[in-house]
């Protein structure tokens, strides 16, 4: 039997036409996936990863053509081939695994119809598929598979589904499994869990694997060989414990070095500046894409696409000559005086066994209405200067807690101080005071900036309130004060949130806030919709922000390692309480909770590795 | 704003307007262009077809009715009272259906759900038998089929840009913005209604089209404007009593009813996928 | 899910029946501020002053409206709307015979409409070159503008008179005697047997529910085409084709099935203007329904007569309103198992 890589591509260079402008979306790549084994695709969203996935799939526009190069899947060149062709193998020898498993199955039709329509078109005999279907969903460690077939996806949780999805991605014994994200819309614990399966069901079929991921740590945990995406170009490509413990690509080493770390010193993240391009500015990016970007670039790296380079066993990076012998300055310790520890004066904000109850939704005909506990005797103290995290997972209640101190909801039941006065009895224009001495950052800053407001006008909406307004030259020195503190360009000003990056979108927000110069900052989740490099950004300006305007901030994230990065305190929420709270280093050394402790375990890179022999 | 350059670019917009202008000037110079009053009546011409038809005569471009009177002089002094009523119906109704909605929307609780309900009760009648209950009660006359068609049609505008304010609404620059210490009033000024603007003002549009034919629907009825006054719907439904012998006499005012609804129509819908690609036709 | 279905339509008739008390107000209230005496109209020339006192009198117009409403009401609950002033008939019975005819021709005209629409909103959603759009697009903005009575006069002048090919007055021919079974027509005469007689019926019906439906279809259409729009972004669709689902099955199988729900959803709200429709439909083709009922009530202001035609409308509307609720919740499983 002849012996082909399951999937190769060689040299693919993938065009998309508008009209005379052709942009390459991707360049020149290159890669194999034996049977059995894992590539990872790595990269921030836009790299180009996803592409890939599409491209093995031919589920491509009619404008997007190969220009160069082959996609061979066990030996046979599929880019000549017809779409019925190529739509013949999907779901039989190559299936994939969805990025929302949630709304990734049709609402309207049950589970069982779903794994049935699949089933049926494996040429399963119909009196056979309901059965079938159900070994399946035990096979991927689903309770009741019978009742799981005839419940819907929006009756399953995220996990449940994407269980059910690779489920029917196995169930054809297909010989490629592309999965593309497969857990970035889960929870962190569920994520380990279904990685898990993953792993468990590939060894148990022996499918050749490529998991697209932005998370290197992931691909490095979980795959063989990872291969590292910036712009279209594979800059890096490797073992996979090779490319993260010794990165060469500059491109790579700022996508490991940009994440925070769980354990060890902590470092200042050195921030790329900018971002990653979009497509439509990849049209005029001849030579190397990351060069704008890149701290060692030279004149050698606007020419043409570099070479590949040889620097360990299968270890293959394409840069230009000149980086390959730099690296970069060593990280600077977080410097001990930055993050300030509580001081005598008054906390900003002090919560004291705060609860907020809902009535539940009433039944149809009168069914006792339950309470919901979104937040149940709740106590958390932020000092003057001190940054403070809530950790915890969606649904969890950490957003409860920033609308009661927001003012947006009333406790049911406890005290919340803000500066040591309680809002609820406080005056007018003391009310007043304390509320603009606090001070939200929204999560999603598409929802966050009124689309319809330029920049200058967002940064400076507090100004029209009555008792600041000022005149027009005044707002403008303001806006570029604010600017100016958070990092935005000069020009930028009159550009409307639909003309700005995810980045500077979240700068806008924060500028926002720092308006009126609030006191505490409640920052919610603000992080977490962006890629590594900015979010390293945004991170360092927060720690900024804290020097150099000495504001508080409760910090809302579910990731942990972020939040050790900006925090002295955490407190951890589970179900509407606050189950640990303490010192971040030692909350994260010795977790006592047996939460805490799982939502650590379950972080990639704080896990014994996966079996890769697997 | 782009927006609304982008708008006035796309075809069906400009279509839609070139067809309101010639549609407006028309009304305005209805008599210049009229070669009768629409009110004479020639007995001795009773029933003349039309111009190119050979027994009919040029001094009637397009015939006459039962009673002698011109049609076409008729079609053009009867796109007055068509875009008269469209006009203050389509201004007057979204006034009142986008003031509830807003108040409705923003305040939420209690507020909405005595304007849900009333806008329910409103839409358990079919449009056009309210209309006519409406006529009856308050009689004819253009100001009474303005009022009319505003007291039917305040629920479409209602309806649709209430739910376009609750989504604006749970946006979280709509409560930045209650933080940041803005009050009740400005905050829907500044935030909330540039927002339902491009909604509005499309529904305006539509709403034109839908005066029309409501207008027309009441002439035919002989609930409308009044006897004197020269419509479009009194002169289908005159027509169709001698529909064997002159069957010419309702078509010009057909041709104009199908011409002023589409001229909303177009502008409207061109302005729907320029200003909100975005926006859901099952809203409105 | 018999059940469920019985659940959603009680919970909505429940709702309904304070809504009818409250439909019958407004009338009442519209209706009292009618200009014209409508007892005039039915004295005799040279009628005193008393005799106008006494018809009103016998007609308890006399009386202050809250007890006018209270003593109608009292009576409507046990089924008695009135005495039809221009008529001299009762109103239920008048009702009762014109409103079979008003259902069969709304039924058939929401039928057609639905035969047009849902072929056509899939082709309209199919066309994928430049130009295939912008018809699509242009046809639909086009027939969005004509309105049912256009479409009725213009099938009047062409197939009835300039091409006499079809009927198009009443609803059958000549004096043709009508079983009265059901009151629809067509089961009628399929139940009598008289299948000639039901061509004829059947003929006479094209017209009126033509118009009606094709000006209800490209609203239709059009909420058709965005939803399956809508539905061509959404995950579980790619998620079919990379599974190698075949695109016919894509387009019926999955996004259909998501995309007839917001359609439902139109056609429920819209129900009221075709309903409606039939009022000018029926006038223009003397079709003797509801319409042309109220039409005539409203020509000669015949107060109770109005009253109980706008009524039964109404109540026709909450009906189907109800009715559409509980199909979609049927439809949509994501709000069958929370209820």
């Amino acid at each position: 039997m002849q012996t082909h890589p399951v999937l190769a591509l060689d040299g693919v260079t993938l065009q998309a036409g508008t009209g005379n402008k052709t942009i390459e979306l991707l360049r020149d790549i290159s890669f194999t996936v034996e049977r059995g084994r894992t590539l990872g695709l790595v990269g921030e969203s836009g790299a180009g990863k996803s592409m890939i996935g599409r491209l093995i799939s031919g589920l491509l526009p009619p404008s997007f053509q190969v220009a160069a190069g082959r996609l061979l899947f066990d030996g046979a060149d599929l880019t000549g081939q017809s779409a019925a062709a190529r739509r013949a193998l999907l779901g039989r020898r190559i299936a994939f695994v969805p990025q929302e498993p949630l709304s990734a199955l049709n609402p309207v039709l049950s589970i069982g119809r779903q794994f049935a329509e699949h089933l049926a078109r494996l040429g399963v005999p119909d009196r056979q598929r309901q059965d079938r279907a159900a070994e399946w969903l035990a096979a991927v460690h689903l309770p009741e598979p019978r009742a799981m077939l005839r419940r819907y996806p929006h009756e399953l949780s995220g996990g449940q589904c994407q269980r059910v999805l690779i489920a029917m991605a196995f169930s054809s014994e297909p010989s490629l499994i592309v999965a593309d994200e497969p857990t970035t819309a889960l929870d962190v614990i569920t994520q380990a869990r279904i990685m898990q399966l993953l792993k468990e069901q590939q060894a148990l079929h022996g499918a050749a694997v490529v998991l697209i991921t932005h998370d290197l740590h992931l691909a490095a945990q979980v795959c063989d060989e990872v291969g590292v995406m910036y712009a279209g170009d594979m800059v890096e490509r490797g073992p996979a414990s090779a490319v993260l413990r010794a990165p060469f690509h500059p491109y790579t080493r700022s996508l490991r070095n940009s994440v925070p770390a769980l354990d060890g010193p902590r470092r200042i993240l050195p921030a790329l500046p900018d971002q990653m391009p979009g497509v439509m500015a990849l049209a005029g990016l001849g030579g190397c894409r990351f060069a704008p970007r890149c701290p060692s670039r030279d004149t050698a790296c606007a020419g043409a696409l570099p070479p590949w380079h040889e620097v360990g066993p299968a270890h293959r990076v394409r840069c230009a000559d000149a980086c390959l012998g730099a690296d970069f300055p060593p990280a600077a310790d977080v410097p001990d005086g930055l993050i300030r520890l509580p001081s005598e004066a008054p906390a900003v904000l002090e919560l004291c066994d705060v609860s907020l109850h809902y009535a539940g939704r009433r039944g149809l005909f009168g069914r006792p209405a339950a309470t919901i506990a979104a937040v149940h005797e709740v106590s958390l103290t932020v000092g003057p200067g001190e940054f403070v995290g809530l950790v915890g997972e969606s649904g969890s209640g950490k957003s409860s807690v920033a609308r009661l101190v927001m003012g947006l909801e009333r406790p049911t039941s406890g005290r919340l101080l803000l500066e040591g006065h309680d809002p609820l009895t406080a005056d007018q224009p003391l009310l007043r005071a304390l509320r603009e001495h606090v001070q939200i950052v929204f999560q999603d800053p598409q929802s966050a900036l009124n689309p319809r407001r330029n920049v200058f006008s967002l940064v400076t909406q507090a100004l029209e309130v009555s008792g600041h307004r000022v005149d027009r030259p005044e707002r403008r020195r303001q806006a570029r004060r604010l600017i100016e503190e958070t990092g935005l360009p000069a020009d930028c000003l009159p550009r409307v949130p639909s003309q700005l990056s995810g980045g500077q979108k979240q700068r806008v927000n924060i500028a926002r806030a720092l308006c009126v110069t609030p006191r505490l900052l409640v920052a919610d989740e603000i992080v977490s919709g962006l890629d590594v490099s900015v979010q390293a950004q945004i991170l360092n300006l927060l720690l900024r922000l804290g020097r150099e305007l000495g504001i508080s901030l409760l910090f809302i994230s579910h990731d942990l390692a972020v939040v050790r990065y900006l925090c002295s305190r955490v407190a951890v929420m589970y179900r509407g309480r606050i189950v640990e709270t303490g010192d971040t280093e030692e909350v994260f050394a010795n977790p006592r909770h047996a939460y805490t402790r799982s939502l650590l375990e379950a972080v990639p890179s704080n896990r014994p590795p996966v079996d890769l022999a697997g | 704003m782009s927006g609304w350059q982008s708008a006035l670019r796309a075809g069906k917009v400009q279509v839609g307007l070139g067809l309101l202008i010639i549609l407006l000037l028309v009304a305005l110079l209805a008599p210049v262009l009229a070669p009768h009053d629409p009110r004479e009546q020639d007995i001795l011409n009773t029933l003349t077809p039309p111009a190119w038809d050979a027994e009919g005569s040029a001094e009637y471009p397009m015939g006459t009715d039962s009673l002698g009177r011109c049609i076409l002089s008729q079609v053009i002094y009867g796109s007055r009272t068509a875009l008269t009523v469209a006009f203050a119906a389509a201004t007057g109704s979204m006034l009142l259906g986008c003031l509830l909605a807003l108040v409705a929307g923003y305040l939420g609780g209690k507020t909405d759900w005595l304007v849900t309900r009333m806008v329910d009760l409103w839409m358990s009648f079919p449009p056009v038998v309210l209309s006519l209950l409406l006529m009856v009660g308050l009689g004819t006359g253009v100001r009474n089929v303005v009022l009319a068609i505003v007291l039917v049609d305040w629920t479409r505008f209602c309806r649709v840009v209430r739910s376009d304010v609750i989504v604006t609404r749970r946006r979280d620059y709509v409560t930045a913005a209650r933080l940041l210490g803005f009050s009740h009033l400005r905050t829907i000024i500044r935030e909330i209604l540039p927002a339902a603007a491009p909604l509005m003002i499309t529904m305006f549009s539509l709403e034109m089209g839908i005066a029309v034919i409501v207008e027309a629907t009441l002439s035919f009825v002989g609930l409308s404007v009044g006897a004197d006054v020269p419509a479009w719907g009194v002169m289908i439904a005159d027509g169709r009593g001698y529909v064997h012998q002159a069957p010419w006499a309702m078509i010009a005012p057909m041709i104009a009813i199908f011409a002023a609804i589409l001229a909303f129509n177009l502008l409207g819908d061109g302005l729907r996928s320029a200003l909100d690609p975005r926006l859901r036709t099952s809203r409105i | 899910m018999l059940r469920l279905v019985l659940e959603v339509v009680g919970r909505r008739l429940l709702t309904a029946l304070p809504m009818i008390v409250l439909v019958s107000i407004v009338v009442f209230v519209i209706l009292r501020a009618i200009p014209v005496d409508p007892v005039a109209m039915l004295l005799p020339p040279g009628a005193t002053a008393e005799d106008a006192a006494a018809l009103r009198a016998a007609f308890g117009l006399d009386l202050p409206l809250p007890v006018q409403y209270w003593i109608w009401l009292k009576h409507a609950a046990m089924g008695d709307l009135g005495q039809s002033i221009f008529f001299r008939e009762s109103v239920g019975g008048l009702l009762a015979r014109a409103f079979p005819a008003t259902m069969e021709l709304s039924l058939v005209s929401l039928a057609l409409a639905l035969v047009f629409s849902v072929p056509g909103g899939l082709l309209c959603y199919a066309q994928n070159t430049r130009l295939g759009r912008m018809l699509a697009d242009l046809g639909i903005v086009t027939s969005l503008s004509v309105p049912s009575f256009l479409w009725a006069i213009f099938f009047i002048l062409l197939v009835g008179v300039a091409f006499p090919i079809l009927p198009f007055t009443g609803r059958i021919s000549g004096d043709t005697m009508l079983p009265n079974i059901t009151g629809f027509l067509l089961i009628d005469l399929l139940i009598t047997g008289r299948l000639h007689d039901w061509g004829d019926a059947a003929l006479h019906l094209l017209l009126p529910s033509l118009s009606l439906a094709l000006s209800f279809a490209p609203s239709v259409i059009r909420v058709l085409r965005s939803s399956l729009m809508d539905a061509a972004h959404d995950d579980y669709v790619t998620y079919a084709r990379q599974r190698g689902v075949g695109e016919g099955r894509v387009l019926v199988h999955h996004m259909f099935r998501n995309a007839a729900l917001p359609t439902i959803t139109l056609i429920g709200v819209q129900f009221g203007f075709l309903f409606g429709g039939t009022l000018l439909v029926e006038l223009i083709f003397s079709f003797p329904g509801l319409g042309n009922l109220m039409v005539q009530a409203v020509r000669n202001h015949d107060m109770p007569l109005i009253q109980g035609a706008a009524l039964v409308f109404c109540i026709v509307v909450l009906l189907t309103n109800a009715f559409v609720d509980a199909l979609y919740v049927v439809l949509n499983p994501r709000l069958a198992r929370r209820a």
